[in-house]
């Protein structure tokens, strides 16, 4: 700690997989083939089938720093942890580890059913790397954080899973590793314990620990780490401050959900392709529908200052929806309304030509291009869908609908940090303020919105 | 904390050069010492609750053996089976014979299973993964001991006195267990990889137990029959520490030496092809 010296030091570390069991078999033997002949290996290039799950990763880490690492599913997270645990050899590159390392990904490792929580703490303590004497030493300070009391000489099959988990966080943790390695194990037990575990962790990082946490939860990484990893496709794609990382990852999520949904829809509508292509089905159920009286060919959305097509926005940032209609008898008391959607909840706003001021009394037939220019959006971080249904003020059904006619991704800004909820959609200007209740004062708020004064 | 430059840094890289068997044997007996307390909590583990919640607990350990030799016996007494002249009642002869195959079999299936049952183990946490492999035998040395207590009372059943070097028994099984562990090595890094490979090899190895005199003195009349026992190691590893038991005298010294030492070759082998492969292991558990 009085010396600044390294914990962990990563060099241009790699690691490759085989997409199938079979070829990773082929690719085994073959491999272990030409390692009994004494032949090199070429590790570092890919074969055939072969992907990085980890691609060219460096980095060094001191100790009492906290690095946090985000990625969607299937970035390289756990396997680089397992590198860094020794678990896996990397296929390029070296990791090098100072002092004792302890995995939280080993809680619980080794536990067996059959035994008592405390027989299990020496063997899940002894595959932590401590000694019997030291297991002895500690075994008080574990049952106490582990909050156990007499149940630890309770066979561990009795336990709940809450006392199971409890019981492996307190041996990884009691055993004060010089390195942290964990991967999601912060979401356990009660409140209070969870509350516990952040101190504790906290506590090792002051001491001197580093840490690294791989986690999806941007409230956990927020809370523990100084500066993290942004990985994507097996390489680390922003490194930076925690919030960079955090906006990162939440913009990437957002593209996810945007993708998805366009590749189930293709997947849908090729599914539907029978049913011929134009023609449109003069009921609800289908993503697209209507009476064939006025028809929508294509939603654009468009940077409001560029005019090109885009469909990613900067939070705040105005943006233009270009819809080309096609109105095949004259309308009277045309409506054009756009809904969107949140990933989570449907119809979050509503865009109507005849609340925005636009009463459209006769509309002859022909072919038509409707803009709206959406000024001062405030959807928070995230993916959105927008939605198309063109009606008539006396009748009661609509003449076309169009759900998912375009998708967009709003990305998080520089200036500011949205972090608080995934789940929001909307975001407030507002002004946060507090202060102390004087003695004399009857009506003061501590925590009020807006200006107090 | 203590201060940071003093402690110990662990590299991991991808590995360039080629380990000499040397240099594969010294990191093994490195990482097995710095093991050496998960291996021993490990067995304690398996052990008690390998036990617990059986209903004849540790008796099974002396049941089966003893049960295993019953249907030899049977054959015999109904001369189904002629095991040729051996000088001691049958019983006693199949018991050591079936007890010695039984530490090669175990042994060779503990090690080479050792690292897909700890999968789990060797996916979560940073214990040298030869340690994992061979945590097993620590109960093959348990059952060992037993076996010698259930000889002790079966020579006595039949009132025979051991000889006084019985205590070097357990020292004169080891080389058979040593082949094992080294075979079992090998087929545990194999194995990990094309999961059958394990299981066809103990299958085909089982049938060794018949050019080897282990339930029968395997004198056959056939010339080269003959050869192939006198040339099988295990003929030795087999017959030395039965005649350790029973009378003392060694038939074969330079036969058993020769058997130790091809043994003690195996385990290197097994323990440098370990080395050798075992990094394409973990990924494929």
């Amino acid at each position: 700690m009085n010396e600044k010296l390294w914990a962990i030091r990563a060099q241009g570390v790699s690691k490759k997989f085989g997409l199938t069991l079979r070829q990773s078999m082929k690719y085994g033997l073959r491999d272990i083939g030409g390692k009994l002949l004494g032949r090199q290996s070429h590790s570092g290039e890919l074969r055939e089938g072969e992907f990085w799950a980890v691609k060219d990763v460096g980095f060094e880490l001191f100790s009492g720093e906290a690095l946090g690492i985000m990625g969607v599913n299937g970035c390289g997270k756990t396997t680089l942890l397992r590198i860094l645990n020794g678990v896996y050899a990397p296929d390029a590159g070296r990791v090098q580890m100072r002092g004792r390392v302890g995995a939280l990904i080993a809680a619980g490792a080794g536990f067996a059913p059959m035994l008592s929580g405390r027989e299990n703490v020496y063997v899940n303590g002894a595959l932590l790397g401590l000694s019997t004497e030291e297991i002895d030493g500690l075994m008080d300070e574990i049952v106490a954080f582990a909050e156990l009391g007499q149940f630890i000489d309770l066979p561990i099959k009795n336990y709940s899973s809450g006392m199971y988990v409890r019981l492996g966080f307190a041996v990884a943790a009691l055993s004060s590793p010089d390195i942290l390695l964990m991967d999601e194990v912060l979401a356990v037990g009660d409140l209070n314990f969870q509350k516990k575990c952040f101190d504790y962790i906290l506590k090792l990082k002051r001491q001197g620990t580093a840490i690294i946490l791989v986690s999806h939860s941007p409230g956990a990484i927020w809370a523990i780490c100084d500066r993290g990893f942004f990985m994507d496709k097996g390489g680390v794609l922003v490194d930076g401050p925690v919030e960079d990382i955090i906006r990162a990852y939440d913009d990437q999520n957002s593209r996810n959900a945007v993708a998805s949904s366009t590749q189930f829809e293709q997947a849908v509508a090729a599914h539907n392709d029978a049913d011929s292509e134009d023609q449109i089905d003069p009921e609800y159920g289908h993503s697209k529908g209507g009476t064939g009286d006025v028809i929508c060919t294509s939603v654009k959305l468009l940077r409001a200052s560029m005019g090109e097509a885009i469909d990613e926005f900067s939070f705040k940032e105005s943006f233009l929806i270009e819809a080309d209609i096609d109105v095949k008898e004259p309308l009277e008391e045309l409506l054009l309304r756009f809904t969107i959607d949140a990933v989570h909840y449907r119809f979050i706003t509503v865009i109507d030509s005849y609340e925005q001021g636009l009463p459209l009394p006769r509309v002859k037939t022909g072919k038509y291009c409707i803009q709206v220019q959406v000024k001062t959006p405030n959807f928070r971080p995230g993916a959105y869908t927008l939605n198309l249904g063109i009606s008539r003020r006396n009748i009661g059904v609509h003449l076309f609908y169009w759900f998912g006619a375009s998708r967009f991704v709003v990305k998080h800004s520089q200036d500011e940090f949205l972090y608080a909820d995934n789940n929001a959609v909307m975001h407030l200007d507002c002004e946060f303020n507090l202060s102390p209740v004087s003695s004399q004062s009857t009506k003061v708020s501590p925590f009020s919105v807006g200006d107090p004064y | 904390m203590d201060n940071n430059a003093s402690k110990t840094v662990r590299t991991y890289e991808a590995s360039g050069e080629i380990l000499t068997p040397l240099a594969s044997l010294q990191l093994a007996y490195r990482e097995l010492f710095w093991s050496r307390h998960v291996i021993w909590h490990l067995f304690v583990r398996d052990f008690v609750a390998g036990f617990r919640q059986k209903l004849l607990g540790y008796f099974w350990v002396v049941l089966t053996p003893l049960i295993g030799i019953a249907s030899f016996v049977f054959m015999q007494s109904t001369g189904i089976l002629n095991p040729g002249n051996m000088g001691i009642p049958y019983p006693v002869y199949v018991y050591i014979g079936t007890t010695i195959w039984g530490l090669l079999m175990s042994s060779m299936a503990v090690v080479s299973v050792g690292l897909i049952n700890n999968a789990d183990l060797v996916m979560r946490t940073n214990i040298p993964t030869i340690s994992l492999a061979v945590t097993g035998l620590a109960n093959i040395f348990y059952n060992l001991l037993v076996n010698l207590v259930v000889l002790l009372f079966l020579l006595l059943f039949f009132k025979l006195i051991p000889s006084p070097w019985v205590i070097l028994y357990p020292l004169a099984v080891l080389p058979i267990i040593v082949l094992g562990m080294g075979i079992g090595l090998f087929l545990a890094v194999v194995g990990s990889v094309a999961r059958d490979v394990t299981g066809i090899f103990t299958t085909v190895f089982t049938l060794a137990m018949y050019i080897t005199p282990v339930v029968y003195t395997a004198e056959f009349e056939h010339p080269f029959l003959r050869s192939v026992v006198q040339w099988n190691p295990l003929t030795y590893l087999i017959n030395t520490p039965r005649e350790i038991i029973v009378s003392g005298d060694i038939s074969a010294p330079f036969g058993y030496s020769l058997a130790t030492m091809v043994a003690f070759i195996l385990l290197f082998l097994g323990v440098h092809a370990f080395y050798l492969i075992k990094d394409k292991v973990a990924e494929r558990l």
